[in-house]
């Protein structure tokens, strides 16, 4: 089995209606698909192509055109590629479909982007919260949560210039250039 | 369940007669702060320092630091880096079943003020507000000379018994259990009674009741056995019922 896309699968894939491929190399090809296809080209890739291993969904916040992109990396054990699947769907109300009946671990994936941006996946097996058990907060990775801003309200910061450091300070150590400093965004 | 009472006589208003307390009190001292067993609870990255610092390279072991396996026989709990708000929760439950004399050390620049995660959503800042600590060891990460160098300092404190933060927490409770409220919610809340622990140690003080403890007590729930399930054989027992 030659160690590249093979030919015949973009054939294939011009069958899809709303369809960009864009080869990154020999064995990376990038497709872009209308969100309603997906499922659709899910199961062609896995059932007529070998592509049975999902590594993982990635989520992107593109907050200024109100979407999220959802990449779907597959990958061949026979060819030994990858095609990286990428759909565009609506911030709000921000819900799209499970393909856990095609991959099983999507559920983690799905589960975690749930609890990281709030999108919600239509029939995955469980929506319920995964890592942040202890969060109550807006899903923290969307990109209108600021985490400084909250950071802020929450904590005290300890005084970066207590007595004792002077001393230190006056015979040549101390802090070369404060927090504060650091945390001045450039202008 | 049936509740068992167990007296708990404490000395209250006893002062000590026995001249010759203070030179075992010293002795104790002496050697306790010679034969310390901690609990690393690796936290964070600043974990990677401590094998050396363990192992024979800078040999811990030389000054009687040992490696200990679970809190209630550990003298000292060693957080090595950045809490996060989900560790704390456990590093204070851990915490709480070590039994005192009890010393906790913050190594890493992210137990001090959070380092490099200071914006972060998810970690706790400042260890102290939390839990008494009784010794930082800055850096990101500090090498094993200087993990060793803090020790020593541990030591010297517990010798000239400065090294009280675990009395710090019985008598400033009310605080640090405002601040454990203000992270996890008001229905936070422990096993241990450690009100009851104060006053058995005699060191309940004006800090250790306040409007937090009093918050704590309104929205405690009674401990009950958790539910565990194994298997035996096929069919499924239940752990943790009592059976006549
Ligand atoms: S201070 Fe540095 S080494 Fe230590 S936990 Fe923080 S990031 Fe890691």
């Amino acid at each position: 089995m030659s160690k590249t896309v093979t030919p015949w699968l973009d054939n294939l894939l011009q069958e899809i209606e709303g369809i960009e491929i864009r080869r990154k190399d020999s064995r990376r090809v990038r497709i872009d698909i209308a969100a309603d296809s997906l499922p659709t080209l899910l199961e062609l890739l896995r059932g007529r192509a070998g592509y049975v291993h999902l590594s993982a969904i990635t989520c992107v916040d593109w907050i200024d055109e109100s979407q999220f992109e959802l990449v779907y990396q597959l990958w061949s054990y026979e060819s030994q590629s990858l095609v990286s699947a990428h759909i565009r769907i609506a911030r709000e109300p921000g819900v799209y479909v499970s393909v856990f009946d095609l991959y099983q671990p999507a559920a983690f994936f799905e589960r975690d982007i749930h609890e990281m941006f709030g999108v919600y996946f239509e029939g995955s097996p469980d929506m319920s919260k995964f890592i942040l058990t202890e969060w109550n907060g807006p899903p923290p990775m969307r990109k209108e949560f600021d985490s400084e801003a909250w950071v802020n309200e929450t904590f005290e910061w300890k005084d970066y210039q207590p007595d004792w450091l002077k001393e230190i300070t006056e015979q040549g150590g101390g802090i070369v250039k404060t927090p504060e400093e650091t945390r001045q965004k450039n202008p | 369940m049936k509740e068992i009472d167990i007296p708990i006589e404490a000395s209250v208003g006893q002062s000590r007669t026995n001249p010759l307390a203070r030179v075992f009190d010293e002795l104790v001292r002496f050697c306790r702060s010679r034969s310390m067993f901690m609990l690393h609870y690796c936290t964070g990255c600043g974990a990677i320092e401590l094998p050396p610092a363990m192992t024979s390279r800078f040999d811990m072991e030389r000054l009687g630091i040992q490696p200990m396996v679970t809190p209630r026989q550990a003298d000292i709990l060693l957080i090595t880096g950045y809490v996060s708000i989900k560790t704390l929760k456990r590093v204070i439950l851990t915490y709480e079943q070590m039994g005192s004399p009890k010393y906790v050390i913050g190594i890493c620049s992210c137990t001090v003020n959070g380092g490099m995660y200071w914006q972060s959503y998810a970690t706790a800042k400042q260890l102290d507000q939390y839990l008494p600590v009784d010794l930082y060891i800055a850096g990101c990460m500090p090498r094993p000379e200087a993990v060793l160098e803090g020790m020593r300092k541990l030591m010297d404190r517990i010798r000239s018994d400065e090294a009280d933060g675990w009395k710090d927490y019985y008598r400033r409770y009310d605080w640090y259990l405002g601040n454990q409220q203000h992270l996890f919610g008001d229905d936070w809340q422990t096993p241990a009674d450690v009100i009851g622990e104060a006053s058995h140690y005699d060191l309940a003080g004006p800090g250790t009741e306040g409007e937090h403890t009093r918050l704590l007590q309104q929205c405690q729930k009674p401990l009950e056995p958790q539910q565990t399930f194994f298997q035996i054989g096929g069919s499924l027992e239940k752990k943790g019922e009592f059976h006549e």
